[in-house]
């Protein structure tokens, strides 16, 4: 994957970011945000599903059902709405490697790269101690683990450009 | 919970204002929101929510961010129970592992 020496994402004005990833890494982002959105309406019952709806009452059984009746729902479709508005900043104009996007839009991207993050981090069972372990090729999960890693390393840079000015 | 002032013989008399008091003193208690460490969550991304969220200073987001990863947990915000359920929607929206309870049940 191509590494501008800018940034993937870089802050242009107050309200305004320049998405600096190429159209080719973009398509590979959708893919696993198709992914996401599988595993977001089919998986119900897994540590990947209590990651992404955890418990708000963890210590009042009673409480916790009325919520999640009233609430899990609401969060499904907040989460896949999201991913809807981030298929679509993705697919924008495929011929350039570089997007202009609204603070919102970048904000919905984070929501969806963190979610992923969230997702993989469960199923590899990532460790607070584990955060800045070399990545070691011969290691079977090693694609996912690479994933993650670019993936904190693409958020980290967001949250970045929205929080510094130029 | 309800704590009953009279015996339990007596509780088919139990003055109905009795109850009343409690019950008020019991809704009146705030309700506190918690975020809990997890290995997942970036510190900075987790700083920013908590801005955005309750739009604390990158100071008091940063303090409250290191609680939740030195500590284990810090209380990031308090209220009414609808309140703090909004603020958990909020949080678990972002991706945060956040719960409520009443603020004497730590």
């Amino acid at each position: 994957m191509a590494r501008h020496n800018k940034g993937p994402v870089t802050r242009l004005d107050n309200a305004t970011y320049s998405l600096n990833i190429e159209s080719s890494e973009r398509a590979v982002l959708n893919t696993l945000f198709d992914q996401l959105r599988d595993v977001l309406m089919n998986d119900s019952n897994s540590d990947i599903a209590r990651r992404l709806f955890p418990a708000a009452y963890h210590q009042d059984e009673q409480h916790e059902a009325e919520y999640q009746r009233l609430m899990h729902h609401e969060l499904l479709s907040s989460r896949l709405t999201s991913l809807s508005m981030t298929a679509d900043i993705l697919g924008h104009d495929t011929d350039s490697d570089r997007i202009v996007i609204s603070s919102d839009q970048l904000d919905v991207l984070m929501r969806s790269v963190n979610s992923l993050r969230l997702v993989l981090g469960t199923l590899l069972d990532v460790h607070e101690d584990e955060a800045d372990v070399t990545l070691d090729e011969d290691d079977p999960a090693y694609g996912q683990l690479q994933l993650y890693s670019y993936l904190g390393w693409l958020l980290d840079w967001m949250v970045t450009a929205q929080t510094t000015m130029n | 919970m309800t704590v009953s002032i009279v015996k339990s013989s007596q509780t088919d008399v139990q003055p109905a204002g009795v109850i009343e008091q409690d019950s008020q003193v019991e809704n009146d208690r705030p309700w506190i929101v918690l975020v809990w460490n997890d290995p997942i969550n970036l510190m900075s991304y987790v700083t920013m929510v908590l801005q955005k969220i309750f739009g604390y200073s990158h100071e008091k987001a940063t303090e409250l961010m290191l609680d939740v990863h030195h500590k284990g947990r810090a209380v990031v915000s308090s209220g009414t129970r609808e309140h703090a359920e909004f603020d958990v929607y909020r949080l678990h929206e972002h991706g945060l592992w956040a719960t409520m309870q009443r603020e004497d049940s730590r």
